[in-house]
């Protein structure tokens, strides 16, 4: 593995409390009980990864087991409790697409908008505005309010966007590509582009083809334990093993 | 500092407000207007104020617009981090922008209300004195004190959304309490450590004095107010450090 790393992820463990009272009236008289007021578990115990420049890296695991957790670290909105992460380079999430979006404004204006909160400056966006429309095909109605949008178009501009942010680090929960089959095929493509331009990829998936299909190596995750980090076959492998045992 | 950043999102905050209306951005001053003519026709025939050096309307206007934007950003703030709580739990930004941005956007609707006051100020022939430079300093003050109390309100009401349901009350309470619709002379001497404690009296009663006195303000109590802005901007700063990072847990 090559020394440069894109994201090294040391001893991480996230403590979760689940406070059982949600306002001050319950609060309140539970807390002068002596009453339990808050429950905590590990939703995340002493993980240990390196990501390489330009790898791309799986994450899998049955629901709850701290994968978007873990991802949401990465991407520095969620705090580790214990343990360091380090990230090289500009990361760009490809979750929820069109979160920064307003209904109420024109597709042009909503490209400004996701593009500067993606990190882009207001000139980047310019240099690359036409790019972002054409890959969207959304050139006849980039000046109308995105309200007026299908679901189809309103995920294919979000992803445009997304992707055109020239990240070092694509940051995926789920979403590969948007829209009909036509544009998904569009979607993956770039995908495999900027795969072969040497950006890394931290997908997280529950679809197995998705993660054979574009990483090598792959995280499995259970109950927030790190069971297995290795080539993508055999980590499946033992993910299968996993569901099935679960299912018993 | 991100400017671009915050200056996307003032923009939004702006632009989505008033869309699909017919009158649009005016009725950023529609509505403090018809606010202070509804007040004005009350109050002058309730209250007998007398002896101020200005019309009534002018007089309480100066008072209702620095209100509005204490208690218009307040409000706005309460939800100005959970109302973007899908992009605080998705994508890194400096969280502190959305409370920027919220109270940014309020400015300019102050702003573009004062323009009315000008205006005013013109039809009732009242003289504008050099003081008025003290205006700067003054808002100043309040806007620190503004985005303190702010960013409180924002981090509390992210995990006990008690808060938004309290500040209601309190505004209320607090309007009453400060010299908007009466003049501080109003009350006896014997109650005014009421108004000394509360910035927001300090203010209006300032921009007052500045603006319709040609008389500084009163260097104490404004001295006072910025202590307490300082100290309460320090302090919501502190809390915010400590509890941001788990915001994207409690949304």
């Amino acid at each position: 593995m090559p020394s440069k790393f894109s994201i090294k992820i040391t001893n991480v463990s996230k403590l979760f409390h689940r406070q059982n009272q949600y306002t001050i009236k319950e609060l309140l008289p539970a807390f002068l009980r002596g009453k339990q007021t808050r429950k905590s578990f590990w939703a995340l115990n002493k993980i240990n990864i390196k990501i390489a420049q330009g790898e791309s890296f799986g994450i899998v695991g049955l629901n709850g087991s701290g994968k978007s957790t873990l991802l949401k670290m990465i991407a520095g909105v969620s705090e580790q409790t214990e343990g360091s992460i380090e990230v090289n380079g500009r990361i760009a999430p490809l979750i929820e697409l069109g979160a920064g979006f307003h209904p109420e404004l024109t597709g042009r204006e909503n490209i400004f908008l996701n593009g500067i909160i993606l990190g882009l400056k207001r000139k980047e966006i310019k240099e690359r505005f036409d790019k972002i429309v054409e890959f969207s095909e959304l050139d006849k109605f980039i000046d109308q309010p995105v309200k007026h949008y299908s679901s189809g178009m309103y995920l294919r501009l979000a992803y445009s966007v997304a992707i055109h942010t020239d990240p070092d680090i694509l940051l995926i929960d789920e979403i590969l590509a948007v829209g009909d089959e036509a544009f998904q095929k569009k979607c993956l493509n770039k995908v495999r582009d900027l795969q072969k331009q040497g950006v890394s990829i931290v997908i997280v998936s529950h679809d197995q083809k998705i993660i054979r299909d574009f990483t090598t190596r792959v995280l499995l995750l259970e109950k927030g334990e790190q069971i297995f980090v290795g080539p993508t076959k055999q980590a499946l492998e033992k993910y299968s093993r996993s569901i099935e045992s679960g299912v018993k | 500092m991100n400017w671009e950043l915050l200056i996307e999102l003032t923009k939004r905050e702006i632009k989505q407000r008033y869309k699909q209306s017919v009158l649009g951005y005016a009725w950023v001053i529609l509505n403090p207007l018809a606010q202070m003519l509804a007040m004005a026709f009350v109050f002058s025939r309730i209250l007998p104020v007398s002896n101020l050096s200005v019309p009534y309307p002018i007089f309480l206007y100066v008072g209702l617009l620095p209100w509005t934007l204490l208690s218009g950003t307040l409000v706005a703030s309460a939800n100005s981090l959970i109302g973007n709580g899908k992009l605080l739990t998705k994508i890194y930004l400096p969280r502190k922008v959305f409370i920027q941005s919220t109270i940014l956007a309020k400015m300019v609707d102050f702003f573009l209300a004062a323009l009315l006051l000008v205006i005013f100020m013109v039809f009732f022939k009242v003289q504008i004195k050099p003081t008025i430079v003290w205006f700067f300093p003054i808002f100043f003050i309040q806007s620190l004190f503004t985005y303190g109390v702010s960013i409180l309100i924002a981090t509390f009401n992210l995990f006990y959304r008690d808060v938004q349901y309290l500040l209601n009350f309190l505004i209320m309470i607090w309007m009453y309490l400060t010299p908007i619709i009466y003049p501080q002379s109003f009350f006896p001497s014997h109650y005014h450590w009421l108004f000394a404690i509360n910035p927001m009296a300090v203010f209006i009663t300032s921009y007052r004095r500045v603006i319709f006195e040609g008389l500084s303000p009163d260097l104490w109590s404004l001295l006072t107010s910025l202590v307490v802005s300082l100290v309460i901007f320090g302090l919501a700063n502190l809390v915010f450090k400590k509890l941001e990072g788990r915001f994207a847990d409690a949304l």
